[in-house]
């Protein structure tokens, strides 16, 4: 029986509720800090810490620097957590004087520059990776599912069919079109990255029809290479399965609004280490 | 002049309730967010196409309701509407969104409070003589998924959802798929009537030990939905006086001439007005609106709540009932639109995308949430997301006050006042990370 907590910091309680759906764990292992479901003042000592959220005030960053002195094992949950995830956009040079300008408060806990991942703060033991994780994948994180097999990328657990004579000349944007049944999301036009995003999830964006915007990050042959890797291995997918131009790809892909790298800002705004694969659930 | 501090648990987000007291005069009591994120600014730039991917992350307990109401406003901005088909698949998302919701807040955030525990997964095994002994965690549990289940079923995945698109949704339903999911209904339906009837004689329980059902005075009712049943993809809003009488009632786009918004220098989320006043709305409201719910377990519930309290019924802890009655109303509605045919229609009308404004409504189980946005070279160039949470702050404000002058005396401060701020506040099962996105 495994005793852990979960310290949620500025993110959406996604993570928190995925976990919750993932009850198998409920009468096999202690939950013993959560606020969103436990009342308790303190965090007691833990064997796993699993933390969610970004570390965007100052009491986060307390908070966070707290839980971990009692934990054994610290798991960084969801992209927030491990790489800025969503709320990172709101670090873009353009926004950010805004935002803070705007976000000035005297009575409630400050707000630091910049909303780092929490690597940047304490040293991390794991990461479970999703925008939020499936609760197959908690259940994997808490040591419930010895057999867990993920697929190397997201394509490996798609099921849609890779065609060679369908090859579009132009992306469709995202909400556009009616998507067909059984057909790479690809070869219909789609700015779908899943050929090179993680497996692990299920494909469960894919299959019942939206491309891939890969919220699990980089596979395993990506994820210690630059994050310039990642762009190009899409691209020569594009190009191998496509006739769509290579300026037009080109845009989309570094499209100033981020149409693509929703997950992962932080990692490309702030040039940080790549996280060893090992780690990576 | 002392400063309580209560740390809030058993909520969605971070906030804490700090009370000013003077001699045995409550000087003010205030709900504090303490997060931020700034999803008025991240999405600033995106692509307008793009946002329904992007604002369900304002929320993983209500990500549901953002999806639908941003898809919603994209459509109004782009003069499409959807095809019948797409509306019934929407539905059943709101619904599951409902489910999920409802089961939540009552079974996880609430009934530790009825129950006198730190939360439900540290039950004594007898706690609830009309469930199974040791059954009732996983139970609570088995409801819940029902709705995530749905929320998948209509959405993809549960939280985040991505099958509403602008102009209908991605895809129908299998009849295979809505059968199975059917099944899964039905065997949470019965479960979900044990807990509420636990649930229902324990708020009894609680109500013959602290003496009340919620002390505070009336006030204006704001919701969605519809007035003959429930329907939480509603394209107007409605208020009702404190006397139960209909005040008004207006579309979307007009939220701006009838809500007032201010900002508060103690919490990053601020709070809204009806013409000054404070307001209610989440389940209560829209149970004070209903003539009826229109399935038959969830019209059984309603008329035993109606004959013990009336219409409209005021006390705040009467909130968490009305969860329940719409907990029941959302499992069985669910089933009824899963007997009817979800695929072999249109389900996407095709649209030309456009600068401009657009406004999307949904009644969100927390009460009407509005995305508005104004785009220009097709790009998000302003958004403003109005959050039921908001509209209820100054009522959960205005009610922590009069508790807690129940529980502070010259004196001395009852100890009582604690559970009270998170009885309270939890009646307004209040959402934090929407309230500051």
């Amino acid at each position: 029986m495994l005793r852990f907590a979960v310290l949620q910091l500025s993110g959406c309680a996604g993570c928190e509720v995925a976990l919750l759906n993932a009850e198998a764990w409920a009468h096999r292992h202690h939950l013993v800090y959560m606020p969103l479901v436990i009342s308790a003042y303190e965090m007691a000592p833990v064997d796993m810490l699993l933390v969610s959220g970004g570390v965007r005030t100052d009491e986060d960053l307390h908070n966070l620097r707290r839980a971990v002195r009692r934990a054994g094992q610290v798991v960084a949950v969801g992209t927030c957590a491990i790489s800025g995830g969503v709320p990172s956009l709101g670090d873009r040079d353009d926004v950010r004087a805004l935002f803070l300008a705007q976000a000035e408060r005297r009575r409630v806990p400050r707000l630091l520059p910049r909303c780092h991942p929490i690597d940047a703060v304490v040293e991390v033991d794991r990461y479970l990776p999703g925008c939020p994780p499936t609760p197959e994948l908690f259940l994997a994180a808490l040591g419930e599912e010895p057999d867990f097999q993920p697929g190397k990328v997201v394509c490996q657990e798609c099921g849609r069919k890779k065609l060679k004579d369908m090859r579009p000349r132009h992306l469709i944007g995202f909400q556009q079109g009616q998507v067909k049944l059984g057909i790479c999301l690809i070869n219909q036009g789609y700015l779908c990255i899943g050929s090179s995003t993680r497996g692990g999830c299920r494909a469960l964006c894919t299959r019942p029809g939206h491309p891939c915007v890969g919220c699990r990050g980089p596979s395993d042959a990506l994820i210690e290479k630059h994050p310039d890797a990642w762009l190009e291995s899409i691209k020569r997918v594009f190009a191998s399965m496509t006739d769509i131009p290579a300026d037009e790809l080109e845009a989309a892909l570094h499209s100033p609004h981020l149409a693509l790298f929703l997950f992962q800002f932080a990692d490309y705004a702030t040039g940080r280490q790549p996280r060893p694969k090992e780690k990576v659930l | 002049m002392p400063t309580l501090t209560f740390p809030l648990s058993r909520i969605e987000g971070h906030a804490r309730v700090v009370i000013d007291v003077h001699g045995d005069e409550v000087v003010s009591a205030h709900l504090e967010a303490t997060e931020i994120r700034g999803f008025e600014y991240i999405v600033l730039g995106v692509p307008a196409e793009q946002i329904a991917v992007i604002v369900p992350r304002i929320c993983g307990v209500c990500s549901t309701a953002h999806h639908v109401a941003s898809v919603k406003a994209l459509e109004d901005a782009f003069g499409i509407a959807p095809p019948p088909l797409a509306l019934r698949v929407r539905e059943l998302l709101l619904l599951g969104q409902l489910i999920q919701n409802q089961a939540t807040s009552l079974f996880i955030f609430t009934l530790p409070d009825r129950l006198n525990s730190a939360s439900i997964f540290d039950l004594e095994a007898a706690a609830c003589p009309q469930v199974a002994e040791g059954t009732l965690t996983l139970r609570a549990l088995q409801v819940r998924r029902a709705g995530t289940d749905l929320i998948t079923l209509a959405g993809g995945q549960f939280i985040h959802p991505i099958k509403a698109v602008i102009g209908g949704v991605t895809g129908g339903v299998a009849i295979e798929a809505a059968q199975a999911m059917d099944r899964k209904l039905a065997e949470a339906l019965p479960l979900a009537r044990e807990l509420f009837d636990c649930y229902w004689q324990a708020s009894f329980a609680l109500r013959e030990r602290i003496g009340t059902w919620g002390d505070d005075a009336p006030t204006y009712y704001l919701a969605a939905s519809g007035d003959t049943r429930p329907n939480y993809d509603g394209n107007e809003i409605r208020v009702l006086g404190p006397d139960g009488a209909l005040r008004d009632s207006f579309p979307p786009h007009q939220y701006q001439a009838h809500l007032g918004f201010e900002q508060v220098d103690y919490s990053y989320a601020g709070h809204s007005n009806y013409r000054g006043e404070p307001m209610r709305a989440n389940s209560l409201a829209r149970i004070n609106m209903a003539r009826q719910m229109g399935t038959p377990l969830a019209d059984d519930y309603l008329a035993r709540f109606r004959a013990a309290f009336g219409q409209p019924a005021h006390p705040i802890l009467l909130y968490d009932l009305c969860r329940g009655i719409e907990l029941v109303y959302a499992l069985e509605r669910a089933r009824e639109i899963l007997a009817q045919p979800l695929e072999g229609e249109e389900v996407q009308v095709p649209y030309t995308p456009r600068d401009g404004e657009g406004f999307g409504l949904v009644e969100a189980p927390r009460g009407p949430l509005i995305h508005h946005y104004r785009i220009e070279n097709g790009l998000i160039a302003q958004a403003r997301f109005v959050i039921p949470t908001v509209h209820n702050t100054l009522a959960i404000e205005r009610a922590l006050r009069v508790a807690a002058q129940r529980y502070i005396t010259g004196e001395r401060i009852d100890m009582e006042l604690e559970r009270a701020v998170g009885r309270v506040v939890r009646a307004f099962d209040p959402c934090i990370a929407c309230a500051t996105h």
